[in-house]
């Protein structure tokens, strides 16, 4: 090998130092942004979920049916997706499907359930997890 | 011919393309092998933090002498339950198993006392913890 070529091959180890701290310096800020975007994105959910408020305001037997109205006290819109008559023999689960804008109340008439006549809580679970419930 | 021929002879040649090869495809390896284990990292990272339980409902029933918990799994991931803790006991050991959205009764076969104040800790395959208190 000719002397002239000698830096150029001796640069090489330099340049593949580089390379590979380059890669390391990639992967870990692959992990980091990963990990910062789900975090980041779990607590915006837990906030809305800290941020959700909604009230079982009235509840009235109605033309063999009930009627329920809800009430959003929050600054998220509501996504009711049950609602529970429990009693102390029976805890029953009647899925519905509600939406309630911040600040604004709902009226839900439903022939399908019928208050039991001994002393009984009602509950409705949004769709993030949060429960109010009526006694 | 016989240039090629000396070429052919001349072994000294092929150890460096040999060498830069080999070194090429440990360096592809590692890589790989780096890539892949910051996928599972990562991966099981986002998943431990994405678990969310809300716990709907609970019934200490009184016909089947039996504490039954209706859990909603309100998270970004599939979750499983593998133990619940009623007042610092393990009264479940299993894998009781909620996708996304999903919501179902874990009923648990314990004898219970009226007017009794319960501690409830639910625990996941991740190890996530969801404690509630609950009264007869």
């Amino acid at each position: 090998m000719s002397p002239s070529l000698m830096p150029h091959k001796k640069g090489r180890s330099a340049i593949s130092s580089i390379v590979v701290a380059m890669l390391s310096l990639v992967l870990l800020v692959i992990i980091f942004s990963n990990v910062i975007l789900w975090s980041y994105q779990m607590n915006q959910y837990d906030l809305q979920t800290a941020h959700e408020g909604v009230k079982i305001t009235e509840i009235t037997n109605a033309n063999d049916g009930t009627e329920f109205a809800f009430e959003n006290t929050g600054s998220v819109t509501v996504h009711i997706v049950a609602l529970w008559i429990d009693n102390s023999t029976q805890h029953q689960r009647y899925p519905v499907n509600l939406f309630i804008n911040s600040g604004e109340n709902l009226s839900f008439f439903t022939l399908d359930i019928n208050l039991p006549t001994e002393p009984y809580t009602i509950k409705i679970t949004t769709e993030r997890g949060n429960i109010a419930v009526y006694t | 011919m016989g240039k090629a021929i000396r070429i052919f002879k001349d072994k000294r040649a092929i150890t460096p393309v040999l060498s830069s090869l080999l070194l090429t495809v440990i360096a592809v390896a590692a890589m790989a092998i780096a890539t892949s284990a910051t996928y599972v990292i990562t991966t099981n990272m986002r998943e431990t933090m994405s678990e969310r339980i809300a716990v709907e409902d609970v019934w200490f029933n009184n016909s089947t002498n039996s504490i039954d918990l209706y859990l909603y799994n309100v998270g970004k991931v599939a979750v499983s339950i593998s133990a619940v803790y009623i007042n610092h006991n393990q009264s479940y050991a299993g894998s009781f198993r909620l996708g996304i959205g999903d919501h179902n009764w874990l009923n648990i076969s314990r004898s219970w006392a009226p007017q009794t104040e319960y501690y409830i800790d639910l625990v996941s395959t991740r190890g996530n913890h969801v404690p509630i208190t609950y009264a007869t």
